[in-house]
């Protein structure tokens, strides 16, 4: 016998989307909902308790992976990180997703985890959530009132707390199409590969030229929630990108961001190569052969 | 609690079991099953040791699976790859290239093999290390696992065989 042992809990199989629904509002905060569960699992088997664990092994409607250039990609809640690397539309038009996606754990735990389970994780460290925050998206939550949208930049209120209300599924997110000239890139630096980020970093910059448009630059392990950072959004927005301005935004990043010491890294060496990541992540970006990371 | 009722295929075999909320896969695999091929070495889903084959090529970590959600499923441990008495390629290839130290980790590290040859059948060094990211050896015989697989590639090739070893 496995000598991490979970508390139990009370194990509950809707098969529909209006079943979870109801479940979650007679439970609400007793419960959790389980897709892939790499990240609730190893919870139990620590120090959480629930009464409630509501699977979506047998809810249909929630495997959707879909890209349209118009409407842009849909990311169902129970789509795995694999699949997402299996996806050449992701591949193609975000990405940074796909970059974080392919250093995302493990195979075992790619097969396994979820997209959106990495969203709703709430974790200052999540490869995939940081991409997803530089691309921009909104996760569709619905409960028995209704469905709203929420947009990721309003999602993560603090580490581990979201948006999301204890009676609301996160039915899928969507991404929006890729504008003309879009690049993105997503990188991490780790203690060894299958180790969670020490820190990381994904930028989406609408491009025309070599003038930059529009950006959204993210920095994650570098506070309790990802980070977008706003100054060098803004000096990159107008401006051509030079390796001058590489080297003055380098300069800025540590204003914006505010790490601790923890077991993966220090608040000094993480402040010391976040400007480097950054200028790294947008030069990936804006050199992009595809699948190099 | 309530206890649920499941049937496994596993190894080809159809199993029934009644199993508790938390009772992971693994444990259900080991100990309801008699499965003890298939190793707990971490619980929470980072040495490999439990990796097992589900509904065909796809590895997952059993000691991170509710058993009660798997119902229906067809599972493959190492110990049901050997064919008419003879050993999986894969088996052979770490057992000739002396891939094999405690041997605790080999289980996993030769299902996470079949399926990556599975998906890739020639990697290359690199790709062969970032499939085995989620195995662990903690023996720390990489190397001779690198070549074994190298080896396993050239075998599965040459014989014509499915990744299956059928």
């Amino acid at each position: 016998m496995s000598s991490r042992v979970m508390r139990d809990f009370e194990l509950l199989l809707p098969e529909s989307i209006e079943e979870t629904i109801a479940l979650l509002a007679r439970h609400k905060d007793k419960s959790a909902v389980l897709a892939g569960g790499t990240d609730l699992l190893v919870a139990l088997k620590f120090d959480y308790a629930i009464d409630n664990v509501i699977s979506l092994a047998l809810v249909p409607g929630l495997d959707e992976l879909d890209f349209d250039s118009a409407k842009g990609l849909t990311i169902g809640a129970k789509v795995t990180i694999a699949e997402v690397l299996r996806s050449q539309d992701v591949k193609d038009h975000y990405p940074a997703l796909w970059q974080a996606a392919k250093v995302f754990a493990t195979p075992q735990l790619r097969n396994t985890a979820t997209v959106l389970g990495n969203i709703l994780r709430a974790s200052p460290a999540g490869d995939c959530s940081a991409a997803l925050y530089a691309t921009g998206g909104s996760l569709l939550l619905k409960n028995a009132n209704g469905c709203r949208n929420v947009d990721l930049d309003d999602f993560w209120i603090s580490y581990g707390v979201t948006a999301r209300r204890a009676d609301e599924l996160a039915v899928s997110l969507h991404v929006p199409a890729p504008e003309k000239g879009q690049k993105s890139a997503f990188r991490r630096m780790t203690r060894t590969t299958e180790d969670l980020s020490k820190i990381n970093a994904a930028v989406c910059l609408q491009m025309t030229g070599e003038t930059c448009r529009k950006a959204r630059v993210v920095m994650g392990c570098v506070g309790p929630t990802l980070l977008r950072l706003p100054k060098v959004e803004k000096i990159l927005e107008g401006a051509a990108v030079t390796p001058d301005l590489l080297r003055d935004i380098s300069n800025v990043v540590i204003s914006e961001i505010a790490p601790i010491d923890d077991q993966r890294s220090s608040a000094e060496y993480r402040n010391k190569v976040a400007g480097v990541l950054v200028k790294r992540v947008i030069e990936a970006a804006l050199n992009a052969k595809g699948d190099d990371q | 609690m309530k206890k649920h009722a499941i049937t496994l295929t596993v190894n080809g075999e159809e199993r029934d079991l009644l199993v508790s909320s938390n009772r992971t896969l693994l444990d259900a695999l080991r100990d309801d099953l008699g499965y003890t091929d298939t190793k707990y070495g971490c619980g929470t889903g980072e040495c490999g040791a439990c990796t097992i084959l589900v509904d065909g090529m796809t590895t997952i970590n059993g000691c991170l699976t509710l058993a009660a959600t798997m119902n229906g499923k067809s599972i493959t441990t190492a110990a049901g790859l050997a064919r008419n008495g003879h050993l999986h390629p894969v088996q052979e290839a770490f057992i000739e290239n002396d891939a094999i130290q405690c041997g605790f980790c080999t289980p996993g590290m030769v299902l996470k093999t079949i399926s990556l040859l599975d998906e890739n059948p020639a990697p290359t060094e690199a790709e062969i290390r970032h499939g085995l990211e989620g195995n662990i050896c903690r023996c720390t015989g990489y190397t001779k696992i690198v070549e074994a697989v190298q080896d396993a590639s050239r075998r599965i090739s040459g014989s014509n065989t499915s990744a299956m070893g059928e």
